[in-house]
């Protein structure tokens, strides 16, 4: 194996060779430093393969033939390999990114870039103190004249503040170092560490000044306006090397010398790492400068890292996978931020969008900004989960709500980020992208995706067949090219084994009723509402993976069998659909309100999960039944994520929008399929708290009241929508808050409504939202007034609407009526009846907007511009009428579904169910007969009509433009077509039901927050000097709190 | 066999309707010092509508309107009990309870909504959407109701509440739980439609409007809806709050007697534009019912 | 009192106040050239602590010569070790100080103005 002390030979060597080549060609120097710098990454790299693969001792090395403290030592360690890898990799690809900035300023300029990387790498091996010193000052001289590359006042303005910033930490750290020297007697780290300077008289200030410029040169908020002025001004290849090689090397010194000063200091540090990673996160919200955003999240994630340092105890065995798989992601995802950044070439984020029409860069950015985010499968997921699990395990729920807190922050900048990212894009023009440019950061996330691979093996959490559909969205992702049929076959297929794998030979064997019900609705659903994209046409990039993603998300739900297997596909789920509806031309906006209530909703699980490890020591779900002293809290917590995803009242804002503005195939699948997963979830949550834990018990009678009101008030809205999408969209918001009112009714009949009614709007919705994309398809509006006697045109897509509304207004005699009749049943045996009554009168507005639904499509008069309109296609309308099948097969027989599903329910709530005596299903209260009331029906609608057939053979059947037809002005059907703002005299009576006060609080809220911010970050005056004199008062704020005296 | 029975039952409650609605105009006519139409004007009408040769239908649903309308009317006297204690004119109301018919009413909304929606005249969706509005809400207090009394007889059986009311006046809903029949009755009015709940006819009153886009059979299949309904709301209120009635006489009596108080309402009191009424129904007559259930 | 006035406690308070002459200088003074001589004070000060924190009294300098002889050395001289790093330090020093002077230099000649405050392009 080549040593170590090679690397800084080899640089050096190679740095002052370079000085021969000034004159010569540029490209054979460049070529030498490429080789060398390549070679240097060899040795570290190798180094980390000799730790990894076999048991290899930490070695050190002895300069100048003496043994430390009389020489320098350096340090080969696992540690030192892995950071030393990262830096060089990070070295490598960056002079590869900088290859035409190099080559532009010669030799001279390559020197210094390789005397940088070299400084970084000595900093990391020695275990000498004033070596440390010395090559860290080389470091920061070879960052700033790096600095001088870009030639612009602002980046030579910001590198002058760095220079004075970093002359007076380094300073604060010579004299730290002198003061150790001379109380403690050697500068050999290790010694340093034995010697106990802190109890030495006058050696906790040694120690004070050592640590306090070492967290000073991590750049701390709020002494840190001369790292973001670099950040922003610098050419953001250098942006990525302080970020990534820079910052990441200051860690290692901190994690170096941290035990100098003892478990004493680890608090400070958790301190300063909290006020960094809240504050930075906080400030990064109202920037909109993309590089100085990168700067403010690079300043956040080591804040992070410092906290987790400072944990390192409460972490035990953890702590290392906890803090590279952190470390790593951030390092690469920064980067490769700070790379884009640079083609981009763009100061505001606003201006991003001209990547538009380029999908590689959008997907590189996409999974920078998620891997940042810890959504999986990224590794800082996995970091992440055990992170917060270690913490909540040792209790530390103070630490889990500050690091949750500060996440959901840079979640909120980073994602508007990313959706300003894919705004449409006015601008035409054109985005040159170079190979050497574009190349680092291909790598980069290519090593993201390889290091998600190895972190979620590393954390033993998941087993392989968890990445199965990893591997199916990236074949996907590979076969982009190929036309959407194909595609849409080959995505059918995947659903249909998976769905064939799961419920036909797992679910159906074991018999598990719930996990059969809910894997028919999310994956059989799924068969069916992938039909209709053989309608569209060219490759729609992109969709086919995240369409995987998410189903098989769902499908990882009700697989899941432990706490972690559950939020993971939770997330994996939000996450795809939340790129899924950002596909929507216009929705930017809603898909972020959207992730954002998600994301909140799922730190809040997080935490509830945590809470329910801390108590039961198991992440299994069914060890949440065993929660007792904070069962209250940790349902309430984790309920609040399922009550998002259902959009109940009050977390319901992001919906409508959300809804609507996804592609018209999309919003079926989410609005039928996906919320279910919020149901399934509340399920879980209940039978495993509700049931046997009576501490939680008040916790349904509120839910079940927000499940009212939500009822309510989502019908309330839909009523007044005159987008159609966004009609059904409330109704969901409705139907969902009726279905949460049965689950936490916590009675046998609560529950076989609510279950059996999720499959029941699993079935009208998707038909309904089928039916309406397909109209929208053909009429290409959404505005509900601008269509109108349509029935004509479509009657097909007629009948389904019809349908669709007559089992969401649970009419008899279909199987809508069979939620309505049992709902009655259990209101009344639970004794809920104003709750009951408010779902019941929300039941009847239902009613208005059904009828304003088809009538302002269907009926009345046809526009001028809908005449030719044909039916719409048949892939629309295929899922269509097998959902129509469904509906009929159980509204005539709905003893298939509803008997089962009770048989199941015995199981956990023995109370009253219902009877069955043949067709007729009784309760102690009354009685019910779907099959006769159905031939019943059937009868007398028959006979009605053949005697009016009878009676008016002769009716003649009059066009638009007869006479018959009065109040009609043919040339202005809009005059006569009674649709706009249909609903005025209500409005007027109940219109204060519907006012956005819920809306307006939220953006109240986040008003706020923005304005907050806005003040805070003025303390960044952008003066060299106010920036230095943060760095002394923060020292002196430091040293105060260290010694009680604040 | 049943089915002649229900034959039977249907052909006596659209005679007795028909009956009723001509005595009926005459009174209200009297009240307003009119002489007014002779009693069987009903049946006049009716047959003079079913005779008309000359149709003209705007499409498949306004055909099928009038009969999912006619549909809704029937079904509701298909399980509707009749008579208590005889199996025969019990209809078929062993396949659904008394959800069934409240759910059943709105069968015959849609239909007409629907039929008078193809006819494509903003007047009928005018009418459509003011009656569906105040519809909302009536139907608040008498849910209200319907609860309270489920509450009070353990039971959603029309069949079974007409039995716990047997027994003489004092056993009747309206003495026992008189705040749930207050809350039904004061629904009722705005059910039925006449003053001070009938802007909701206001467009047919033009010339124009619903009934008058339908004519001929159609309208005729209306009339008689019309007349079905009306008698067997009053006898859905008879059986829940009135005692019920053990044979036709006394049913033909309640059903008569409840069935004037909203005409002699309706004769006394001018119309209530929709928001007033909509709100209307959410004040009294829910209050009412949140009581009927607090004090059960 | 004559006892605390030796050597070393001299050097080390000049030492403690250049560097906070030079650190007043370096937060007080708006010209660049002024707080660039503001770091140097602060960077000189930093090294006559140092010095004195390695003296020892009556002790002759760390160098091997005739006066010294290399076997009883460890008593007769100062500790080498501040000694030694101090030159260290000090062409550091210097060499953040060019550095410093050449980034005057090039802002200088970009807006040409010394006026700290006219350099605030970059803030929030």
């Amino acid at each position: 194996m080549v040593g170590p002390i090679y690397i800084i030979a080899i640089s050096l060597g190679t740095a002052f060779s370079l000085g021969f080549f000034k004159k010569a060609n540029r490209n054979i120097s460049f070529g030498l430093m490429f080789f060398a710098m390549a070679f240097v990454t060899f040795i570290s790299g190798q180094w980390l393969y000799a730790f990894l693969s076999h048991q290899q001792e930490t070695i050190q090395i002895f300069t100048a033939g003496f043994k430390p403290p009389f020489s320098i030592s350096l340090q080969m360690g696992f540690h030192e390999a892995v950071f030393l890898t990262m830096i060089n990799v990070l070295g490598l690809l960056s002079a590869i990114y900088l290859f035409d900035h190099l080559k532009e300023k010669g030799a001279n300029m390559m020197m210094v870039f390789m005397l940088l990387f070299m400084g970084l790498n000595v900093v990391v091996m020695t275990r000498d103190i004033f070596n440390l010193f010395v090559f860290l000052e080389i470091s920061s001289i070879t960052l700033v004249g790096l600095i001088i590359l870009e030639k612009k006042q602002d980046a030579i303005s910001s590198g002058f503040k760095y220079l004075i910033a970093s002359g007076i930490i380094s300073q604060i750290l010579l004299i730290g170092i002198i003061a150790a020297y001379y109380y403690g007697g050697s500068l050999f780290i290790n010694d340093m560490v034995d010697s106990n300077l802190l109890f030495v008289k006058g050696g906790s200030v040694a120690v004070f000044l050592i640590l306090i410029a070492v967290v000073l040169e991590l750049k701390p908020f709020p002494a840190n306006g001369w790292a973001l002025d670099v950040y922003q001004s610098a050419t953001p290849g250098i942006g990525a090397i302080v970020s990534g090689a820079v910052a990441t090397t200051s860690l290692f010194i901190l994690y170096k010398l941290l035990p100098i000063g003892g478990d004493a200091w680890l608090l400070p540090i958790g301190i300063t790492g909290v006020i960094s990673f809240l504050g930075s996160n906080f400030l990064g919200i109202n920037q909109k400068n993309a590089n100085r955003i990168l700067g403010y999240s690079s300043i956040g994630q080591v804040g992070l890292l410092m906290i987790i340092m400072s944990l390192s105890k409460d972490l035990g065995d953890k702590f290392e996978f906890v803090f590279f798989s952190i470390l790593i992601s951030h390092y690469l995802a920064k980067a490769g931020l700070f790379w884009i950044s640079g083609i981009i070439n763009k100061d505001e984020i606003g201006q991003w969008n001209i990547i538009k029409n380029k999908p590689g860069l959008i997907v590189l950015t996409g999974v920078f900004m998620l891997t940042l985010l810890g959504l999986p499968p990224f590794p800082s997921f996995y970091g992440k989960w055990e992170l917060i699990m270690n913490l909540a395990h040792s209790g530390n729920f103070t630490w889990i709500a500050i690091i949750l807190l500060g996440s959901f922050f840079e979640a909120i900048y980073l994602l508007r980020w990313f959706g300003k990212t894919l705004m449409n894009n006015e601008n035409s023009e054109e985005l040159i992208v170079k190979f050497h440019k574009i190349f680092p950061a291909v790598i980069s996330s290519f090593l993201i995706l390889m290091f998600s691979f190895l972190t979620a093996r590393w954390s033993g959490l998941m087993s392989v067949k968890y990445f199965i559909p990893f591997a199916i969205a990236l074949l996907l992702f590979a076969l982009d090219f190929l036309p959407v049929f194909i595609k849409n076959i080959m995505a059918i297929a995947t659903v249909s084994w998976y769905s064939y794998v799961l419920i036909y030979q797992t679910y159906i064997p074991e018999n598990d009723i719930l996990r059969i019900i809910f894997g028919f609705i999310f994956l059989i659903g799924a068969i069916l509402l992938l039909f209709p994209g053989f309608t569209f046409k060219g490759k729609r990039r992109g969709f086919y993976p995240l369409v995987i993603l998410m189903f098989s998300g769902l499908a990882g739900l009700i697989e899941a069998r432990t706490t972690f297997q559950f939020f993971f596909a939770w997330e994996m789920m939000t996450l795809a659909s939340y790129l899924l509806i950002i596909r929507g031309k216009n929705a930017k906006k809603t898909s972020f309100s959207y992730i954002l209530f998600s994301m909140a909703g799922a730190f809040m699980m997080f935490i509830g999960f945590g809470l329910a490890y801390f108590e039961t020591g198991s992440i299994s779900l069914n060890a949440l039944a065993d929660v007792l002293i904070y069962a209250n809290w940790v349902y309430i917590l984790v309920a609040v994520g399922f009550l998002v995803k259902i959009a109940s009242l009050g977390v319901h804002i992001w919906l409508p929008d959300s809804y609507t503005e996804a592609d018209d195939d999309v919003t079926p699948m989410i609005s039928s399929i996906l919320v279910k997963s919020g149901v399934f979830g509340l399920i879980i949550l209940m039978l495993s708290m509700s049931l046997k834990n009576a501490a939680s018990s008040n916790i349904p009678y509120i839910l079940g009241w927000i499940g009212a009101l939500s009822a309510l008030i989502g019908n309330m809205l839909a009523i007044y929508q005159e987008d159609v999408k966004k009609l059904v969209a409330y109704s969901s918001i409705g139907i969902m808050g009726y279905i949460l009112f049965g689950l936490s009714m916590m009675s046998h009949l609560g529950w076989l409504t609510a279950i059996s009614y999720s499959i029941v709007h699993f079935l009208y919705k998707a038909l309904l939202f089928l039916a309406v994309a397909g109209i929208i398809y053909r009429t290409k509006t959404r505005n509900i007034y601008e269509m109108g006697g349509l029935i004509k045109r479509m009657p097909l897509s007629f009948i389904s609407v019809l349908i669709g509304i007559i089992t969401l207004a649970g009419m008899p005699p279909l199987v809508g009526f069979a939620g309505k009749w049992m709902f009655y049943n259990a209101v009344i045996l639970k004794g809920w009846y104003f709750q009951g009554a408010i779902v019941f009168f929300s039941g009847i507005v239902a009613f208005l907007y059904c009828f304003k639904l088809i009538h302002n499509i269907f009926l009345g008069p046809i526009k001028d511009n809908h005449r030719k309109l044909k039916e719409t296609s048949v892939w629309w309308l295929i899922p269509q009428f097998v959902l129509i099948i469904g509906i009929m097969i159980i509204s005539v027989y709905p003893k298939i579904i509803l008997e089962p599903i009770g048989l199941y329910l015995s199981m956990y709530f023995p109370g009253e169910g219902l009877v069955w005596a043949g067709t007729t299903a009784s309760t102690s209260l009354g009685y019910w007969d779907a099959t006769q009331i159905m031939m019943v029906f059937a009868g007398m609608f028959g006979v009605i009509f053949i005697i009016l057939f009878l009676m008016s053979r002769k009716v003649q059947v009059v066009e638009q433009f007869n006479i018959v037809f009065q109040a009609e002005r043919p040339e202005r059907p809009e005059t006569t077509h009674y649709a706009h703002n249909m609903y005025a005299p209500y409005n007027k009576a109940l219109g204060f039901l519907a006012a956005p006060f819920i809306t307006n609080s939220w953006e109240f809220i986040y008003e706020s927050f923005h304005a907050i911010g806005d003040q805070i970050r003025k303390f960044y005056t952008g003066n060299g000097q106010t920036y230095a004199l943060h760095i002394v008062m923060y020292v002196v704020a430091f040293y105060l709190f260290i010694n009680g005296g604040f | 066999m049943k089915i002649v029975y229900v034959l039977l039952g249907l052909f006596i409650i659209i005679n007795y309707g028909l009956l009723q609605a001509g005595v009926l105009r005459r009174i209200t006519a009297r009240v307003g010092k009119r002489i007014g139409v002779p009693f069987y004007q009903p049946y006049i009408d009716l047959i003079k509508n079913y005779a008309i040769r000359s149709q003209f239908s705007h499409g498949v649903m306004f055909y099928l309107g009038p009969v999912f309308r006619l549909s809704g009317g029937v079904g509701i006297f298909l399980f509707m009990p009749l008579i208590f204690g005889n199996e025969i004119f019990s209809n078929y109301s062993m396949a659904g309870d008394l959800i069934l018919i409240m759910y059943f009413m709105f069968i015959g909304m849609l239909g007409m909504a629907l039929g008078a929606g193809e006819g494509g005249h903003p007047y009928s969706i005018i009418g459509i959407t003011r009656g569906l509005s105040q519809f909302t809400t009536v139907e608040v207090p008498f849910t209200l109701a319907v609860i309270s009394i489920a509450i009070q007889y353990q039971t959603l059986s029309i069949t079974e509440i007409v039995a716990a009311q047997q027994g003489g006046i004092m056993h009747w809903t309206l003495m026992t739980n008189p705040l749930a029949t207050g809350a039904a009755m004061l629904s009722f009015l705005g059910m039925m439609m006449y003053a001070p709940f009938n802007v909701v006819n206001a467009p047919q009153e033009n010339p124009l409007g619903p009934p008058t886009e339908f004519h001929g059979t159609f309208l005729g299949m209306l009339q008689t809806n019309r007349v079905i309904l009306g008698v067997m709301e009053a006898i859905l209120f008879m059986n829940l709050f009135f005692g019920g009635a053990t044979n036709w006489g006394i049913l033909f009596i309640k059903a008569f007697l409840i069935y004037f108080y909203p005409v002699f309402v309706g004769a006394v009191f001018p119309r209530y534009r929709i928001d007033q009424s909509i709100r209307w129904f959410l004040y009294l007559p829910t209050a009412l019912g949140i009581l009927a259930i607090i004090f059960i | 009192m004559m006892e605390k006035l030796n050597i070393q406690n001299i050097g080390l308070t000049v030492g403690i106040l250049v560097i906070l002459v030079g650190l007043w200088g370096l937060l007080t003074q708006k010209n660049l050239i002024k707080i660039v001589i503001g770091f140097a004070l602060f960077d000189t000060g930093t090294h006559i602590l140092m010095v004195s924190i390695g003296y020892i009294k009556y002790r002759t300098a760390p160098i091997l010569d005739e006066a010294v002889d290399i076997r009883n050395a460890a008593k007769l001289v100062v500790d080498p070790i501040p000694q030694a790093l101090v030159l260290t330090a000090i062409v550091i020093g210097l060499g953040i100080t060019a550095l410093m002077l050449s980034y005057v230099l090039k802002m200088y000649q970009n807006k040409k103005s010394l006026e700290i405050n006219n350099y605030k392009d970059l803030k929030w």
